[in-house]
């Protein structure tokens, strides 16, 4: 666009201003504030006293963080290979020619629309012992003896497979998408040509199907591995962190401590534990994604 | 072979609707029914009192109108705020636009959980806790609509431009007679998934508003819930209740918000 140098400045700021400002208000200026409420006892109430390091010294030797950390690390490890390996399981489902092709793409996704206190609230009911969905529905095929219950939220890896359970049913239809998309622009000629040659389905799925999709698995991957270890509500709503906080992720720890314990300082000083993290993975997946772009 | 493709098609919708069809068989069961079997809750007798009853004595609409209200406010407002600020990054040579560039980017690394608490300071120092203002505002400042839009903008022909200012056509002719015009699919997409972003968005308004009026449907419903823990009708109700318009949408909307999460996708 031909404009002079000034007018340009102008003209850029103008526009540019309603985004920096809130930009800079809502995001920059908090994460400049969160540093300074490190160093402060810092209450729902106002700003207390000067600690220094006292809260990262805390926070070193707090194990209740390291084991939040964790639980939100295992809750990783089991959504995203499920996540990734379902969505392309769909994918191939709703990418095959046929009279429900339309159907399926709509029902894979339609839990993904629904609210997370919804998703999670069914997710409670579904797994409750007596009347709940699950139980009954093994019941109903005799899978589980008529006389017996599964407990599932009492124990801790019960507990983690319902939620996890819960999560993939309500969230895969985002990678599913992606999978679809991607699979759709994989050119035709390519399968011809693999079935000219005598290739089977099972053939066409290795050899030409999951090397095209290796692109969109990688950034998938990152995007699932990040927004999995900011989970909190599914998990609070289904199982409060519990049996014995031994499932409280560490977003859960950081509401807790700021808002339930009134210590707004130290769940700021966690908060950058998750900032770090978070940017570590950003980054790697920043650097993948790039190396994606240099190659096609 | 063929069967079996179709066999587990069939299964896959079948666990993907279930829980779905259950929460609405549920729902308009008739309350205090002896439930034993999977089977008890596909039978009658059926009742709708149970609506009637939540809808009546609970906030429920109220919350469905603040969130629909929150959620097309914020998307009109990041779309608009997000395509001014993409235009100029795009279009206008102006100084120190790699680095404005930069800086928008930077932001998407911060995650808006790692700042959630002082953005909670942030916001009391203003005095938007418990407000309308407050649950917008600080929702506005999307990097990644920006950096997309910036990328469709680009792929504008700075001949379209010129011929326009040619014209005597003004930046803002500009903007609103080609720029928008022209990547409306885009525009729409971005504008879906910031709806439903907001409309599922839960720890900033749970963090932020504690007066019941301002409530979303997220922060809503765990208050209802914790009543009825042992019956499962109204939880079911209320699942229903706060589900359908969002269904509904995405019916009617389905093929742009499968094209904006591909754009995402792509652009990570």
């Amino acid at each position: 666009m031909r404009l002079s140098k000034l007018r340009a400045d102008v003209l850029a700021l103008l526009f540019l201003l309603p985004f920096l400002i809130v930009y800079v208000l809502y995001t920059i200026w908090p994460m400049i504030k969160g540093v300074e409420m490190t160093f402060y006892k810092w209450t729902l109430i106002r700003k207390m006293s000067y600690i220094g390091l006292d809260n990262y010294k805390r926070l070193l030797q707090d194990s209740e963080v390291w084991a939040a950390i964790w639980h939100s690390t295992i809750f990783v490890i089991l959504t995203t290979p499920t996540m990734v390996v379902l969505a392309i399981v769909l994918a191939l489902i709703a990418n095959r020619k046929s009279r429900l092709q339309k159907l399926y793409r709509s029902v894979f996704f339609i839990p993904s629309v629904l609210s997370v206190a919804v998703a999670s609230f069914l997710g409670l009911f579904i797994f409750q012992p007596y009347m709940g969905f699950v139980n009954t529905f093994l019941h109903l095929l005799n899978l589980l003896p008529q006389d017996s219950e599964i407990f599932w939220l009492s124990e801790t890896w019960l507990s983690w497979i319902a939620v996890s359970v819960i999560t993939l049913w309500w969230t895969v239809g985002f990678n599913f998408i992606l999978y679809l998309s991607a699979m759709q622009e994989i050119p035709d000629e390519i399968y011809e040509a693999a079935r000219l040659d005598g290739a089977n389905d099972w053939q066409v799925f290795w050899r030409i199907t999951l090397p095209h999709l290796s692109p969109i698995t990688k950034t998938i991957t990152m995007l699932q591995i990040i927004s999995s270890f900011k989970v909190f509500l599914q998990i609070y709503i289904i199982t409060g962190g519990g049996p014995l906080d031994k499932t409280r992720p560490i977003i859960q720890l950081i509401y807790q401590t700021g808002f339930r314990k009134n210590d707004l300082g130290y769940a700021a000083t966690m908060s950058y534990v998750v900032f770090i993290i978070l940017l570590v993975l950003s980054a790697i997946q920043y650097w993948v994604n790039n190396r994606k772009g240099e190659h096609a | 072979m063929k069967w079996i493709y179709r066999l587990l098609s069939l299964i896959a919708a079948l666990f993907f609707l279930a829980p779905i069809v259950w929460m609405l068989v549920v729902s308009i069961k008739k309350e205090g029914m002896k439930i034993v079997t999977l089977v008890d809750w596909f039978t009658p007798p059926y009742s709708f009192a149970v609506y009637e009853e939540v809808l009546s004595t609970t906030k429920l609409s109220n919350w469905t109108l603040n969130s629909f209200m929150v959620a097309v406010c914020v998307t009109i407002l990041t779309v608009a705020v997000a395509a001014l600020a993409s235009f100029a990054l795009s279009k206008i040579p102006f100084r120190y636009r790699s680095f404005i560039f930069f800086f928008v980017l930077a932001g998407l690394l911060i995650p808006g959980e790692a700042t959630i608490i002082p953005l909670y300071q942030v916001a009391k120092d203003m005095d938007i806790l418990n407000s309308y203002q407050g649950l917008i505002l600080p929702a506005l400042a999307s990097p990644v609509a920006v950096i997309v839009l910036k990328s469709f903008f680009d792929g504008i022909p700075n001949e379209l431009i010129e011929s326009v200012q040619i014209d005597g056509g003004g930046t803002w002719r500009i903007f609103t007679s080609i720029m928008l015009p022209l990547t409306r699919p885009a525009l729409a997409s971005m504008a879906i998934l910031t709806f439903i972003g907001s409309w599922n968005n839960f720890l900033w308004p749970f963090l932020s508003v504690t007066d019941d009026n301002l409530f979303t449907l997220p922060m809503g419903i765990p208050t209802l819930m914790n009543q009825y823990s042992e019956d499962y009708v109204k939880p079911m109700v209320i699942n229903t209740i706060a589900s359908i318009p969002i269904i509904l949408l995405f019916l009617v909307f389905e093929r742009q918000i499968v094209k904006g999460i591909s754009l995402s996708g792509i652009k990570g």
